[in-house]
């Protein structure tokens, strides 16, 4: 049966969609038959973060209508045919879809692929509901900062609410040096007020940030980072394996405190 | 010169037969008509088609913005709502933004009673049918051997989520930032950069041509052909002209050498 799993965060800005993007193409990278779905009608990226912008001729609201039928509106990747992303329109707004219609869309998917993503929008309201309506399961996206996390909170009793139950939490952002110097929450400290399982903790990287604008996730890249192991792990405690979570109390080994250091050593 | 585009069209061009949903703002015998799209569709499968007010809201004040030169002060404006309700706000709201662009309202025709008290008691005068001139759209198209409509020229920046659909030719002074689009039954002609999807020749004329000062579309259509841009942009923009080749795929040429190619008319 196929699992039909939901990112969201409440707040927006947190990381959802750079989440869905590498989670789903790690899972296509193990050969499993994904979709991922843009919820974000009206302010649709994920199509941009996988690289697939200028591929999109339909959208969801076109299915939905009859313009055209469901295969016809999937987005192949263009490295893994066994990914397949359905874009949110551009052109219209979150009240252009229903729950039911949403519901509709993702149990069609699911006699089809293994794992279905649905990337939400930020917020609660209308598409958020949307996001929400199919889900079984939920990855809530936060950063170690208060505004997100309360947020985070907001969202995982909504989720609860709305019958979906399997909920794991993925911490994004995370600086570990600042953690140390006790300046940012630390995972514990977040996994403390929201109190459920964690599958992830993606460290703060720069990559991500040329990765998202080149539209290639970073569990593609040939060189390994720590987002994308992190990223490659959360897929593997997806999955059911049991794998340790990454020491990342390595603060000094970013590239600017190695050009810092360089420099600091050439200048005395 | 002539280049052409380095993708191959994804397996399923799109055929655009859905009548246009738009607010449209003309002046036809020295005076405006302003149109609003028809709400009946919101009744059979398209219902997610159907423009929520806050939609058409938004297309109206875009398209009093981009046309605002094209008109004397003081012009009266005719508002065709058909059978679209209105409440007295929503009327108060679209005379106040005309008076703004120095627009005075003077007659509203509709189908509805209720749209036609609310006119009424806000001091416009009603009639109860359709003018002659303004035939709804979607009962033109249904007409074989259709004239095309009058150009669409627009002062605007198209940004993202903005959709223009004319049935004629489309003329752009500005640009079309990515996430836009403009879907016309004739050429696509924009005064600067395309960046965004442009579809010419909608209902199926492969002759229609797409221009632009800088054409570097997210994809380009003409007719049922799909093209993306190159993977790779090159490193100097010239103004640019795609039409659709004898062999059916887009071609891109110079605008200063496709003057002087053989017209591309003969492809037929």
């Amino acid at each position: 049966m196929a699992r039909i799993i939901v990112i969201t965060s409440g707040k927006g800005g947190v990381g959802k969609t750079t989440c869905t993007a590498n989670i789903g193409m790690a899972l296509a990278k193990r050969r499993r038959k994904v979709a991922v779905i843009d919820a974000d009608f009206g302010l649709r990226n994920l199509d941009l973060l996988l690289g697939l912008e200028n591929r999109v001729v339909y959208t969801a609201v076109e299915v939905l209508s009859g313009q055209c039928r469901l295969e016809q509106a999937l987005v192949k990747d263009k490295r893994f045919n066994n990914l397949v992303l359905l874009p949110a329109a551009q052109n219209r707004t979150k009240d252009a879809v229903t729950p039911d219609q949403m519901r509709q869309l993702v149990n069609a998917l699911a006699r089809v692929y293994e794992y279905i993503l649905i990337d939400c929008p930020a917020g609660i309201e209308m598409g958020f509901q949307n996001a929400i309506a199919a889900a079984k399961e939920a990855l809530i996206v936060t950063t170690p900062e208060i505004a997100a996390v309360r947020d985070a909170d907001r969202v995982i009793g909504l989720l609860e609410a709305n019958n979906v139950k399997r909920i794991h939490l993925i911490v994004n952002r995370l600086k570990p040096a600042m953690v140390a110097a006790n300046d940012m929450m630390s995972v514990e400290d977040v996994q403390e007020i929201l109190a459920v399982p964690l599958i992830g903790v993606v460290p703060d990287d720069e990559r991500v940030i040329v990765s998202t604008n080149k539209g290639e996730p970073l569990v593609l890249s040939e060189t390994p980072s720590m987002a994308g192991t992190a990223f490659d792990n959360i897929i593997r405690r997806l999955e059911g394996e049991k794998v340790p979570f990454q020491a990342l109390s390595v603060p000094d080994d970013n590239f600017f405190s190695r050009l810092r250091k360089m420099l600091s050593k050439k200048v005395i | 010169m002539t280049s052409e585009t380095s993708s191959t069209p994804p397996s399923t061009p799109p055929v655009e037969v859905n009548p246009p949903i738009q607010v449209r703002l003309k002046s036809e015998g020295g005076r405006l008509v302003l149109t609003l799209p028809p709400e009946s569709e919101a009744t059979d499968a398209n219902a997610s088609l159907a423009l929520s007010w806050g939609e058409i809201w938004q297309q109206f004040k875009q398209q009093l913005d981009a046309k605002e030169r094209f008109w004397q002060p003081a012009t009266s404006v005719d508002l065709v709502v058909n059978d679209r309700l209105l409440d007295n706000r929503q009327l108060q709201a679209i005379g106040d933004a005309l008076t703004e662009a120095q627009l005075q309202l003077k007659r509203v025709f509709t189908s509805r009673r209720q749209t036609a008290v609310a006119a009424a008691t806000a001091g416009y005068s009603i009639e109860q049918q359709s003018p002659a001139p303004v035939t709804p759209l979607n009962q033109a198209q249904t007409e074989a051997g259709q004239a095309m409509d009058e150009p669409l020229y627009l002062q605007m920046t198209l940004r993202s989520g903005t959709e223009i659909r004319h049935s004629g030719t489309v003329v752009v002074l500005g640009d079309l930032n990515p996430g836009s689009s403009v879907i016309a039954e004739g050429d696509i002609l924009v005064w600067g950069r395309l960046r965004g999807v442009a579809h010419a020749g909608c209902k199926g004329n492969a002759r229609c041509l797409i221009m632009a000062l800088q054409l570097e579309p997210t994809q380009i259509r003409i007719a049922d052909v799909v093209a993306r841009a190159p993977e790779t942009p090159p490193a100097q923009y010239h103004p640019e002209v795609a039409y659709v080749a004898p062999q059916g795929n887009i071609r891109i040429a110079r605008a200063s050498d496709f003057v002087r190619q053989p017209a591309p008319e003969k492809t037929g």
